[in-house]
């Protein structure tokens, strides 16, 4: 089998549209979302990936209308197309009934060669989806890569985790969480406004499109409740020692030696 | 404000902004201080599509709309004027031109490196004896053979340091008056093209301002955009796009003055208080914002006309007028917020203050724009 056989022909990026502020009682617009950070190098890994062998990417989101504002961005960055996962019932999904909603999307889209991830969101922080999705599908994963080589029969792949490098070599299909120090996400340039808002397909699918009973999805198919959502309130003091050096340092020292961290 | 925005104009403002937070607003003031042109950043500006804006896909550019040519003029002007200027000037009056009144081999020979942001436009019809009439320039282009044998002493050009595709207005008729003068391209490098040392300016200093001196450079005749006698047409037509262009700036500009004068209210304190507590300060804010708002709202209308093929020379010329007499107001108003700090180089507002003067010169004084908008009025 060829190089080329084995690239993978269509890669699946699931982002998050995440919310950059959330006033209470103001409608959410497009300007209230923005393409979770942690998801940006996933996608570059995959553009990146196309660029060199070719292929399709499609990037996948769920949320509301307003979010399909992410999948453009992504698509201005190069991905072809994008599907918005959109239906009031959805409303509400911990982080299992998010990754039940994205697999039924995924075996929609099959045969899918490799779905990658970001390694976790920007607002909720879990790092749950993508390894959740990944066994929803039964699909090998490995999570935090920071380096993806292609093989004549898969991807060799490098993971960092602590003070250990470690490599696997993973055949498609596959699903990988990508690390935020894996790839550099390029620019959103203009060159790709026109196709990303102008050419590029943009597909919303509900509950009905998913094939998932209610009961599955958004608050009612979710095993965890958030109860309540607080600001925490910040205990650590700023200090400015000032005067000579000299006596800084003494009065640092001072202050260490009083408080038993020396 | 964004109501009036498509979903892509706000993908456009998005990207520029971010882009425009991290590689342009960390190095304005040190550019500003040097007077130097930041190549590194302007080649990434290049990649992304800024200098082809409007430049059909098949032609190396953009492909957008005039909302969103002045939205990303209004972004990097906001972040530091002189890029603004290299940006608008290049999009509006040195590819437009080419684009509109170019032939099919002209479009591809210049447009594709120019959109790339490989080569860098400019519009060279100032001359010392010739700015707001623009039809007493003395520049001569004689035809010798199958050249064009030009002879120009162009000063105040923007981008002139690094220009390499020139629009040079010269006289191909010397007797014909306004109906003689018409459009040749010079390409820096050329025999006899000399480039003048930069101009040490007020503001936008950070644009390679400079005059640009042909001596016997001889062109082909093809460099000939239009036909002979069509200049001041083409330039007027130029200059439409371009006040526009020059407004968004002035916006830009105005914005970030406001900007950093609310911040600055917000932080400083007298008689116990921070100073957006006091009315004469809050009074200051409230004029700043509502002048900025109309300004922009004006800068819209006149890109939405355009973009529906409507006439827009008026709305263009309104747009430039009270814009860039806005800007030169919030940005004094923003200096005068800032007391004794705004006076300073340790604060934007001050290069805001200079880099604001300039637009209500170039491409046009408010005083020409009050006559082309009177006449349009009177006349009209």
């Amino acid at each position: 089998m060829n190089d080329t056989a084995m690239t993978p022909n269509k890669i699946i990026v699931c982002i998050k549209p995440v919310v950059l502020s959330a006033s209470g009682g103001t409608a959410r617009s497009t300007d209230s979302y923005e393409l979770n950070p942690f998801d940006r190098p996933a996608l570059e890994v995959a553009l990146q990936m196309k660029e060199k062998r070719g292929g399709t990417v499609i990037v996948v989101a769920m949320g509301p209308e307003p979010s399909a504002f992410v999948l453009n961005e992504a698509m201005a960055m190069g991905a072809d197309a994008g599907i918005l996962l959109c239906d009031r019932a959805l409303a509400g999904a911990d982080t299992l009934a998010t990754s039940t909603t994205l697999a039924a999307a995924m075996k929609k889209l099959l045969p899918v060669d490799l779905i990658l991830f970001g390694t976790r969101s920007a607002d909720s922080d879990t790092g749950h989806v993508g390894p959740q999705t990944a066994v929803l599908l039964d699909l090998p994963l490995v999570t935090g890569i920071s380096s993806v080589d292609a093989l004549r029969n898969g991807l060799r792949v490098e993971r960092r985790i602590d003070d250990f490098q470690e490599e696997y070599e993973v055949s498609f299909p596959a699903a990988l969480t990508i690390h935020p120090g894996a790839a550099r996400p390029r620019d959103i340039g203009l060159l790709g406004m026109v196709p990303a808002f102008e050419e590029r397909k943009l597909t919303i699918w509900g509950l009905k499109d998913l094939g998932l009973s209610p009961d599955r999805v958004g608050e009612s198919g979710s095993a965890t409740a958030v109860l309540s959502l607080s600001k925490t309130q910040r205990t650590r003091m700023c200090e400015f020692i000032t005067g000579s050096t000299d006596d800084q340092v003494d009065r640092l020292l001072d202050r260490l030696l009083a408080s038993g961290l020396l | 404000m964004d109501t009036f925005l498509s979903e892509k104009n706000r993908a456009v403002r998005r990207s520029v902004r971010s882009f425009c937070t991290r590689e342009i607003f960390p190095i304005a003031r040190e550019i500003d201080h040097e007077a130097s042109f930041p190549w590194e950043v302007v080649e990434k500006m290049g990649k992304l599509g800024y200098f082809g804006i409007q430049v059909p896909k098949e032609l190396g550019g953009a492909g957008l709309d005039s909302m969103s040519y002045v939205i990303v003029v209004e972004e990097i002007s906001k972040a530091c004027g002189s890029l603004g200027l290299c940006v608008t000037v290049h999009n509006s009056v040195a590819v437009f031109p080419i684009l509109t009144f170019g032939n099919e081999d002209q479009k591809h020979k210049w447009i594709p490196p120019l959109a790339r942001g490989e080569k860098i436009g400019a519009f060279c019809l100032t001359e010392p004896n010739a700015g707001s009439d623009a039809a007493g320039i003395e520049a001569t282009a004689i035809r010798q053979g199958d050249h064009y044998v030009l002879n120009a002493n162009k000063v105040f050009v923007t981008n002139g340091g690094v220009a390499d595709i020139c629009l040079i207005f010269a006289r191909t008729d010397l007797e014909a008056g306004a109906k003689g003068i018409s459009v040749i391209v010079a390409e820096r490098g050329t025999p006899g093209f000399v480039v003048g040392d930069l101009e040490d300016l007020c503001g936008m200093r950070a644009n390679p301002v400079t005059s640009i001196r042909l001596y016997d450079c001889a062109v082909p005749l093809e460099n000939l955009v239009g036909t002979e006698g069509m200049g001041l047409k083409m330039g007027l037509a130029a200059l439409n796009v371009g006040r526009t262009g020059i407004a968004a700036q002035a916006v830009g500009i105005a914005q970030a003055a406001l900007d950093e004068a609310v911040k600055y209210a917000r932080q400083r304190r007298q008689f116990g208080v921070p100073i957006s507590q006091h009315q004469t300060i809050s009074a200051m804010i409230a004029d700043m914002a509502t002048q900025v708002e109309a300004a922009r709202l004006m800068v819209y209308r006149s890109a939405t006309l355009r973009d529906k093929g409507e006439p827009f020379s008026q709305a263009s010329a309104m747009a430039k007028l009270f814009a860039s007499e806005t800007s030169s107001k919030v940005t004094d108003m923003a200096v005068q917020i800032h007391g004794g700090y705004g006076y300073s180089k340790l604060y934007p507002v001050e290069r805001y203050y200079r880099d604001a003067r300039v637009t209500r010169i170039y491409e046009g004084t408010s005083e020409i724009h009050r006559i082309v908008i009177s006449k349009g009025i009177l006349e009209g």
